[in-house]
């Protein structure tokens, strides 16, 4: 079958009313899971699987595909509005969607995010569709050390975050590296770090620490305002303007970039949308004319963030659909439910079954359209509830920051490390380091680690030898580039002074 | 001064880490014995090393900068707001209470002291408020997202919300 057939096909599938029904249902469904804390995308899905026990395949994977793709999406609603990402991959969105819905342009951080959601998303589903064996087989070529040099770049961010305070913003960034070691090692799972905490073995969980760290140090920070936010109490206004048409053209290339890189991560396995949001987001406050911005509250911060983490959903499709192999959680329990549907996932879908990946693209291309006018309207609901009085509010926030990180695992010792998180950001924000690279290295970390150990091993103990791969030794370079460059350009400053 | 005391603080306790806890158990003897392979311990290691020595910079760059700073003492640490104290003592309390007093009654202490502590005048509503928000939270997080809220392990609380839940069921079954 060629493409043109599988797109013709998939949306002849989709012109079934009671199939475009489960997709806006479905849409409903996993934006209102994303945006709630401690509901991860995997756990949407998995929420998602018993709607579809009576269904037909096809609407099955149809709606499957739409809770996916709109939870991620939903994750940035409560991250711009209330600093409490929905999804891990959402953190960046804070960074600057928060800063702006205190600006009072909470609309249009939300505008940009959906808008942006769909672009990446769109870029992905076409990609899955036209070049899933291609770039499966690139991906599938990646090595430990081109991942690890990969994530290596992720990290060269440091430097570029906060440009006055290089030092401190890399002692967040390695702070968050050597919290990421708490637990099991990668490799042969001795205990580290855990203090004699049977509680940490497993690790430290990403979500309490994420809502720990925004959500919870925010609101203590609202307890020094409290005389303020008394004679604001209930006058808050919501504006919801959206970006204009000049707002998006400006920002056209860094759509693209997000795109194609969101993909790309999507597909390495073990990657996924949390670094690529991550990566996205370091990658473009280097490249921007006013890095100096980011965290401040522009588009390009949410844009950036949102259009990777959506683009990685499409890209976490292609490994599962063409090879069997999901690239992360979520697609691991997208798997289960796609072959309990009967779908033959390998390279026989396309043969034997070709009906279903033409539903799954027109799924996620239909979803990722649907989703921004279905989501602005949830998000204005949820925008309206700015306006609720902060002694109300606050407290919610605490009680969601509280039941979303033990409904993570179900562990009273998620809760108590979110509350310890908050209090460490508190700490963070007194001492001046920087949050968001605390956070970075804490996403960026494991995956770091476990990489380099692989090819350390795999090399048998040659660095060197490790990024002589053209893929490894090109990104380190360009990374050992990004990292000192500010340093080196301050240095240049000074001696012109 | 704050920063200058979380600094050593922090330095203090990578220092006592890289010492005597990072690693919480021996290394297997055929870990240990291959050459080819990273140690458990390097990665972190490596990490706290340059941790100690950025962190020893930025005490010497605090110390300089405040060297000739008359409000550089620890007037500073009385800054903190006592307000903000209580609201940690909250948030870290809840945290520890949430297992023995379950969901319910730690729902509605935190929703109702937070509250007063974020300056909400209106106590009785206030009161009133705390209650039907538990219930709101219960119902979307525990009746529609099947997430298993804990039930607290003092028996009468336990029992008050096993109580509640077979409430909530009956009514959902009625209304299913």
């Amino acid at each position: 079958m060629t493409t043109w057939e599988l797109f013709t096909n998939g949306f002849g599938v989709l012109m079934d009313p009671y199939t475009l029904m489960m997709v806006v249902f479905a849409i409903i469904v996993g934006t209102i899971f994303g945006a709630l804390p401690g509901v991860s995308a995997t756990m949407a899905v998995a929420l998602g699987l018993p709607f579809t026990y009576s269904m037909q395949p096809i609407p099955a994977i149809v709606f499957l595909v739409a809770v996916y793709c709109s939870s991620i999406t939903g994750g940035s609603i409560t991250a711009i509005l209330f600093k409490i990402p929905g999804v891990p991959s959402s953190a960046p969105t804070t960074f600057d969607g928060y800063p702006m819905a205190q600006r009072g342009e909470a609309g249009k951080a939300l505008g940009i995010a959906l808008g942006s959601s769909a672009i990446g998303g769109l870029v992905s589903a076409l990609a899955m569709l036209t070049l899933s064996p291609q770039l499966t087989q690139a991906a599938l070529s990646f090595s430990p050390a081109d991942i690890f040099a990969i994530t290596f770049m992720g990290l060269s961010i440091l430097t570029c975050l906060d440009s006055k305070n290089i030092l401190r913003t890399l002692i967040s960034g390695l702070l968050g590296l050597l919290l990421a070691c708490v637990g099991q090692d990668p490799m042969y799972a001795v205990q580290r770090l855990t203090f004699g905490s049977g509680e940490l073995i497993a690790g430290l969980e990403m979500i309490p620490v994420l809502i720990g760290i925004f959500a919870v140090t925010e609101v203590l920070k609202q307890t020094k305002k409290r005389d303020k936010l008394s004679a604001e109490e209930g006058t808050a206004s919501v504006n919801t303007k959206m970006p204009s048409f000049k707002e998006w053209w400006g920002i056209k290339w860094l759509l693209a970039r997000c795109s194609v890189i969101g993909t790309v991560i999507g597909i390495l396995p073990g990657a996924g949308a949390t670094i690529a949001s991550f990566l996205c987001y370091s990658s473009e406050t280097k490249l921007s004319k006013h890095p100096e911005k980011f965290g401040t509250g522009i588009i390009d911060g949410i844009a950036a963030s949102e259009t990777a983490n959506n683009a990685a959903t499409g890209g976490a499709m292609v490994p599962l659909l063409s090879l069997g192999i999901p690239g992360g959680n979520a697609a691991a329990v997208m798997m289960s439910a796609l072959v309990l549907k009967g779908v033959q996932l390998g390279p026989l879908l396309l043969v034997n079954q070709p009906q279903y990946l033409s539903a799954t693209f027109a799924s996620m291309v239909v979803t990722n359209i649907l989703m921004v006018i279905v989501a602005i309207g949830i998000a204005k609901v949820f925008a309206q509830i700015l306006a609720v009085p902060y002694s109300y509010l606050g407290p919610i926030i605490i009680m969601l920051a509280i039941i979303g990180s033990y409904a993570t695992n179900m562990s009273i010792a998620d809760v108590k490390i979110m509350a310890i998180a908050g209090v460490i950001g508190l700490i963070i924000s007194a001492c001046h380091f920087n949050s968001a690279a605390l956070i970075l290295g804490l996403v960026l970390g494991v995956i770091c680690e476990g990489n380099f150990s692989r090819a350390y091993t795999i090399n048998r103990a040659d660095v060197i030898g490790m990024f002589s791969r053209p893929v490894a030794g090109t990104l380190m370079v360009i990374s050992i580039v990004l990292l000192l460059w500010p340093i080196v350009s301050s240095l240049f400053k000074r001696k012109d002074a | 001064m704050f920063e200058l005391i979380c600094n050593i603080l922090l330095w203090l306790g990578l220092l006592y880490a890289y010492f005597f806890n990072v690693l919480e158990a021996p290394i297997p003897d055929r870990v240990a014995r291959n050459p080819y392979t990273l140690k458990p311990d390097m990665w972190p290691k490596a990490i706290i090393i340059l941790l100690l020595i950025c962190i020893a910079i930025n005490i010497v760059k605090i110390i300089r900068k405040n060297r000739n700073n008359p409000e550089f003492s620890l007037d500073a640490l009385l800054s903190i707001r006592a307000r903000m104290c209580i609201g940690i003592a909250l948030i870290v309390g809840a945290s520890f209470v949430l297992e023995p007093l379950g969901y319910m009654v730690t729902c509605v202490l935190v929703l109702f002291f937070y509250g007063l502590l974020l300056g909400q005048k209106h106590v009785i509503r206030l009161a009133i408020m705390s209650v039907i928000l538990t219930f709101v939270l219960y119902i979307v997080f525990s009746v529609l997202l099947s997430v298993n809220l804990p039930r607290g392990t003092i028996p009468e609380l336990r029992n008050f919300s096993l109580y509640v839940e077979s409430l909530v069921s009956s009514a959902k079954s009625a209304i299913m």
